[in-house]
């Protein structure tokens, strides 16, 4: 297993009820799959919400491998204005 | 009779009543407005009557002369030069002290206060981010502002949007924007269009634009105002809110990541009716866009081309992803 931080911002800091939290995953496990086990800890709150991604505060496309303490960030868009 | 611009400004500043009528077509209005004069807008076809002294303006002052010629329009006055010289004599005149504070700023000086002068920033959405992102901008002296939005002012808007007060409620936003705008400095030129971003007037609205302010409520506009900035060029700045945070990012320059790049699904994200704000925030975020604005008009570096800020105002943190 390795870990990997979670930083959250709007709707998925207010899903998950906190700012940061310790994510451990299986070695070898990717952003999609992060994403699904965030989704699945919102428990329906984060339905609907697209996600982007960052890693180590770089913007990253596609599916990709995480490691042992990356940091991570799923983006929500926010329409407020 | 001709009107050269110094006896104009003599008018303007004794109280002369008077009305002035730029006969020009839209181009030229939307590449060079006109500085410091209410004026209308009319066709030479169709001259409005007026009981005050009639200035008539078009781009280099002849063809209004040779239109009060071919008229016989005696009482009528052709401003001298047309706009090219009321505007070149106005900022030639602008007490550059007004913006000694941030002249004397090495990045800014007086070179970079009149490019901010000669700037054309639009913005799209007069609500919470807009009104605070038009003051800051219009403060630092940016001379020529275009402002869109279709909305009237609600009582529920005047807790955020700074620009609105009571006796605004049911009043058109652009209109009262203009009007208070035009308090903080009198001779900038604010157009405005009483209406939202739409497919078929997105065109008109960019085109001539140096920058555009991204201040929607929604993801159907930020997405239009990302397509018209790519296909003209304009750098777009990205500003969102929700609850106690906001995002900023300068968007689409010269072929930089753009918003439909940076949220390909936005999904079904709450504004501010919806997800709650607090009042302070859209102050914060409006005025960090107006910042960004002024950077990519000034070659500020570093700024936040390439770049998605995201603002925590409850921790005041801040995280910078590079896109």
């Amino acid at each position: 297993m390795i870990k990997v931080k979670l930083k959250c911002f709007s709707q998925v800091k207010y899903a998950l009820g906190t700012g940061e939290v310790i994510l451990e995953i299986e070695i070898g496990a990717t952003t999609a799959e992060l994403e699904e086990m965030v989704r699945d800890r919102a428990d329906g709150r984060l339905d609907g919400v697209g996600l982007s991604v960052a890693i180590n505060q770089q913007y990253v496309k596609g599916d990709v491998v995480l490691h042992d303490g990356d940091e991570v960030v799923l983006i929500p868009p926010v329409q407020g204005g | 009779m001709r009107l050269d611009p110094k006896d104009l400004d003599l008018w303007i500043k004794g109280g002369h009543s008077f009305t002035a009528i730029d006969l020009r077509q839209k181009e030229q209005r939307d590449e060079m407005p006109i500085i410091g004069i209410d004026h209308i807008v009319a066709d030479e076809r169709n001259l409005p009557i007026s009981d005050k002294d009639v200035v008539l303006i078009c781009q280099y002052g002849l063809v209004t002369e040779g239109l009060i010629i071919e008229k016989g329009l005696s009482d009528a006055y052709s401003l001298s030069g047309g706009v090219e010289s009321w505007n070149t004599f106005l900022l030639d005149k602008i007490d550059m002290s007004h913006w000694s504070r941030q002249i004397i700023l090495e990045e800014i000086g007086v070179e970079g206060q009149r490019k901010l002068m000669n700037s054309r920033v639009g913005i799209v959405g007069m609500g919470g981010l807009g009104c605070p992102a038009a003051q800051a901008l219009i403060g630092a002296g940016v001379m020529k502002l275009v402002i869109m939005d279709g909305d009237i002012v609600e009582q529920s808007n005047i807790h955020r949007q700074v620009l609105y007060g009571i006796d605004d409620i049911g009043s058109s936003k652009v209109d009262v924007a203009k009007q208070k705008l035009k308090k903080i400095y009198g001779a900038a030129s604010i157009e405005i269009i009483d209406s939202y971003l739409e497919a078929d007037n997105g065109a008109s609205f960019f085109r001539n634009l140096d920058i555009v302010i991204d201040a929607t409520d929604n993801n159907a506009s930020r997405e239009l105002i990302d397509h018209f900035s790519k296909e003209y060029n304009v750098p777009m700045i990205y500003g969102g809110l929700y609850r106690y945070e906001g995002q900023v990012s300068v968007l689409n320059v010269n072929g930089s990541c753009g918003y439909t790049d940076l949220f390909p699904d936005h999904g079904n994200s709450k504004n501010c009716s919806e997800a709650g704000v607090l009042g302070m925030l859209p102050g914060i975020i409006g005025n960090i866009q107006a910042l960004e604005a002024v950077k990519i008009i000034l070659g500020i570096r570093p700024n936040l081309i390439g770049k998605l800020m995201i603002y925590d105002g409850m921790n005041h943190k801040t995280e910078t992803i590079e896109l």
